[in-house]
């Protein structure tokens, strides 16, 4: 790979000192004069009709300012892909946890007490919580009677299930000839795999500040993962001009795609309504019933393999329950974990379904991989499984499989940039599977590993503005959030390269809808890609400005001229140049005193990155050949991804201890190597979690666990010990990307489950199919496996 | 009934009125804006608001401020120099990159300090034990862990200078 100056070392954050004196400002951290406080009643019922609501009481505490409900709001629903809700329920609640009235208040407290003097009279409503009940022709509940005349995203409007009314997404792919293929092959094996719902668990719960403003309008502070999709949202639902919305993102304390469209409009109509400022701070409680939790996936596979290892047939039917809405979200999720089976694997026959259904549950929604790690989890388990069936070696099997580049995958783009291979070879030369350790007392050793794709969506547009100020410095506009994967250093560092200056003379500017250019938005694994892309054109642009500046006064052609280390110089003769402050008017150094201003205006370049898509066809999930043959995709871009562990297993107890851990990620160039290690190593722990313990308990639409005593959070001491934690890269530069680059932050976690379940089954021959491998349930499957033992 | 309350915090002493159920948390963010000190899970779990109290890090939502009365407080707003300079933790912690998203990393530093001034030289396995109690979901506390191991180095050529 190209060696750079600042692009692929590991510059330190350029949020450090503000992170580590608790000097960073966070939503909550915002205060604001005459602040109220607000609290959320929420529904105690999984699926009830309201009858009556009397805030009489609730209105009459001292200290109370405001109290709505549903009657107040818009009649406008809202929903992102969708709409299936009002900011607060209107006449029916779908979930536990369902907002049904607000209050601001003085303080918090008093606002929790306005909540115990709010009566609602319910109807309870029969409920389904089950997603295979739901999805029936004739479930036990109809959550959204109306569903087919509710707004829906583009892409979803013809594949909505009329016969099952709880479906509001069915995908589709249909590649060759499935029931052929099967016929074809040597084996055929099927599997149900499912997983469980999480909880993202952020430190900093989801947290909204929102100020009237003068004009009518309202400005609003809150820890998000994007900015004008929410504004654009907010302006339909309050019926405010986009002009009148100015949203703020400081820090954000996590995101892990669960912090987007949660209650920005409850916060927002408060405080139109209050006319004054208002600050709502989830409970952690609300963080599980309204933060939003992974989707609890069912997976149904069937291979067909030839002897050799071909794979010649795979048909996966996904089911992905939202909650009582889709929370914005989860149609996208139920379509697009589609990719998690496509990018990887030439197999001719192939057809997909996947469905979102409606459950009376709590909030579900995007959580790191929206919906892949779900699908890997069936995928890799399953090719081990095939492996072992056919006596092959589980690494040869993948790799004889493997699409290679120029390829087919089966929505039919031609694959690039695939590092895959490297990336596999990689985890099974750090954990040599087939070299076992020895057992210790009750504890038997095992090793497994996986490898999986990550797609990043498309299409997604980010632009992005740079500004040279009167030192030389560059101001870096973006409309992406710093979340805490580090997006800000490595944008700073890839403006610190083009403008070939230290990354300390870059400004990155937080993410403020009044003053930085479009973004999609924190997700996706797309910033570093996207805005990266936007950057690059828009110091291209600045340069050239400076350069038209520079080349009148020296009596050259601007292509004459470059820019680099605060100059502007002749190409040709580097010694005949130009300070950029000179360019600044009033500029003396000799007074030490900067230029006031630029002469013919402010040097700033602008830039934009469109990552066009061309459509699936809905009935076979296939894009236009003829356009595929041009590089026109569905996606953006593809992130490999393989992990491996070593594990030792209780036969006591159960127990389950990760020993070793690696993984090899294929990111493209890696912009910021000591950052994309930190997005592999807290996939790791997080991965950990999800595989042995993090579960959030749902029975009949009630949270038994929604705390962080009940709900464990990997702590330091499930990490293995840091010597045998090894994050390595299997870079494969993307022709796209800037300087090669893709993306990595979902990938973290894809396919830890899968390893850990498969080095379980090495140390002690069980396979289990339903995550998490809690204790009880390793014990129980050892106990069945050897009765009597 | 709001009580008067002499709190003693980064070396200043300051009077406060407080409700007698208000948390050490609650004062520090609300009435003194120290918003350094975190709050995260509210149940004594994930140690963003850990604080000092005469050296010994606490969970600052699971102390009633006035149990704090009288006595050292330490948020992370006092943990650097007067001047700016940062703690040697602090240091190891931005060169290690032992933080992301930042929201644990003032506790997770406070935790860490009061492990080092009763344990100087830490073996790993003593910083897994000592950091228990604080959580972070984005590091995987790998960098974490090493950042500590790396602060007792700093903090011996900070002194002998």
């Amino acid at each position: 790979m190209k060696e750079y100056a600042t692009v692929g070392k590991s510059a330190l954050r350029v949020d450090g000192v503000e992170k580590v004196t608790g000097k960073a400002i966070y939503t909550d951290d915002v205060r604001l004069p005459r602040m109220l406080q607000i609290k959320v009643l929420r529904s105690p019922h999984p699926h009830a009709r309201i009858i009556k609501i009397d805030t009489s009481q609730a209105e009459k505490l001292p200290g109370v300012r405001c109290v709505i409900t549903g009657k107040d709001v818009p009649d406008k629903r809202i929903g992102l892909n969708v709409k299936d809700e009002h900011i607060l329920a209107k006449e029916v609640v779908r979930a536990v946890g369902h907002a049904v009235a607000a209050v601001a208040a003085e303080t918090r407290e008093i606002a929790e007490e306005a909540l115990d003097l709010i009566e609602v009279d319910y109807e309870p409503l029969p409920a389904v919580f089950d997603a295979e009940e739901a999805m029936t022709t004739n479930p036990p509940a109809i959550i959204h009677p109306d569903l087919a005349n509710y707004g829906y995203m583009l892409t979803f409007t013809k594949q909505q299930d009329r016969d099952r009314p709880n479906v509001f997404n069915h995908s589709k792919i249909r590649l060759g000839d499935v029931e052929q293929g099967f016929r074809e092959a040597d084996l055929v094996m099927e599997n149900r795999f499912t997983c469980q719902k999480l909880q993202h668990a952020t430190i900093e719960p989801h947290s909204y500040v929102a100020q009237p403003e003068a004009d009518g309008g309202l400005t609003m502070w809150f820890g998000s993962q994007a900015i004008q999709v929410p504004k654009v949202h907010l302006a339909r639902v309050l019926g405010l001009h986009p002009s009148k919305i100015r949203l703020i993102v400081p820090y954000v304390g996590g995101g892990f795609g669960g912090k987007m469209f949660r209650d920005e409009a409850l916060t927002a109509f408060m405080a139109l309504k209050a006319g004054r400022p208002v600050k709502l701070i989830y409970s952690r409680e609300e963080e599980f019933y309204r933060g939003g939790t992974r989707v609890a996936t069912i997976v149904k596979i069937k291979d067909g393999v030839k002897k050799d290892g071909t794979l010649v047939a795979r048909q996966i039917e996904a089911i992905l329950p939202s909650g009582g809405s889709t929370e914005s979200v989860v149609a996208f999720i139920s379509r697009n974990c589609m990719y998690a089976a496509v990018g990887l694997y030439r197999i001719p026959n192939f057809q997909w379904d996947s469905y979102g259904v409606y459950v009376n549950g709590p909030v579900t929604t995007s959580q790191r991989g929206f919906g892949s790690p779900q699908i890997i989890w069936a995928i890799e388990s399953q090719m081990t499984m095939l492996a072992e069936k056919l006596g092959l070696d589980p690494v040869k099997f993948r790799k004889m499989n493997f699409l290679t580049e120029g390829e087919k995958n089966l929505i039919g783009e031609r694959v690039h940039s695939i590092g895959a291979e490297q990336a596999l070879d990689d985890v099974v030369n750090f954990i040599k599977p087939g070299e076992k350790s020895k057992a210790e007392g009750a504890w038997r050793k095992g090793k497994g590993f996986a490898i999986g794709a990550k797609y990043s969506e498309a299409p997604t547009v980010s632009m992005a503005t740079v500004k040279v100020i009167e030192d030389g410095s560059i101001v870096v506009y973006h409309g992406a959030q710093e979340i805490g994967q580090g997006c800000d250093t490595v944008f700073a560092q890839i403006v610190a390269e083009e403008f070939g200056v230290p990354i300390g003379r870059i400004r990155v500017v937080l993410s403020d809808s009044l003053v930085v250019p479009y973004d999609h938005g924190t997700q996706s694994s797309r910033s570093t890609y996207h805005v990266g892309n936007a950057l690059i054109s828009a110091c291209r642009a600045a340069k050239r400005d400076l350069c038209a500046r520079v080349a009148k006064g020296m009596r050259v052609s601007p292509d004459d001229l470059d820019v680099k280390g605060g100059v502007v110089y002749l190409k040709s003769n580097p010694d005949q140049k130009m300070d950029i402050p000179s360019l600044f008017l009033g500029y003396r150094p000799e007074r030490e005193q900067w230029g006031f201003f630029a002469g013919e205006g402010e040097i700033t370049g602008s830039g934009v990155y469109r990552q066009n898509s061309i459509p699936q066809d809905y009935e076979t999930g296939q894009i236009d050949p003829k356009l595929a043959d041009e590089d026109k995709r569905a996606t953006a871009f593809f992130e490999y991804t393989a992990k491996a562990v070593e594990v030792a297993v209780n036969v006591d107890t159960g127990q389950v201890k990760v020993l070793r851990f690696g993984c090899s990620t294929d990111m493209g160039q890696p912009i910021n190597p000591k950052l994309c290690e930190g997005q592999a190593e807290g996939g790791m722990a997080m991965g950990i979690g999800n595989a042995l313990f993090e579960e959030v308990i749902v029975e009949d639409g009630v949270v038994k666990n929604p705390n962080m005593i009940d709900y464990i959070v990997p702590s330091m001491g499930v990490i293995p010990p840091v010597h045998e934690v090894a994050s390595l890269m299997a870079p494969a530069p993307h022709r796209d990307g800037p300087y090669g680059a893709k993306g990595l932050g979902e990938g973290g976690v894809l396919g830890i489950d899968v390893a850990i379940a498969d080095a379980v089954y090495d140390a002690v021959g069980v396979r289990i199919k339903d995550l998490p491998l809690t204790a009880e349930k390793v014990l129980r499957a050892l106990k069945e496996k050897q009765p009597g033992a | 009934m709001k009580e008067r309350l002499n709190l003693r915090v980064n070396g200043e002493n300051y009077e406060v009125f407080a409700e007698p159920s208000s948390t050490l948390v609650e004062v520090l963010r609300e009435e003194l804006n120290l918003t350094g000190t975190k709050t995260g899970c509210d149940s004594g779990r994930c140690g963003a608001c850990s604080v000092l109290i005469d050296g010994k890090a606490v969970k600052s939502c699971n102390v009633l401020a006035i149990q704090a009365r009288d006595r050292e407080i330490t948020t992370i707003e006092g943990l650097g120099g007067r001047n700016g300079e940062l703690h040697p933790l602090q240091e190891a912690f931005i060169e290690n990159f032992a933080f992301q998203c930042g929201f644990c990393t003032p506790g997770m530093i406070i935790a860490s300090k009061a492990l080092l001034d009763e344990n100087p030289s830490p073996t790993e396995e003593e910083v897994k034990a000592g950091l228990e109690g604080n959580l972070c979901r984005c590091t995987g506390y790998v960098k974490i862990i090493e950042a500590v191991l790396a602060a007792p180095g700093k903090i011996q050529i900070r002194s002998a200078k």
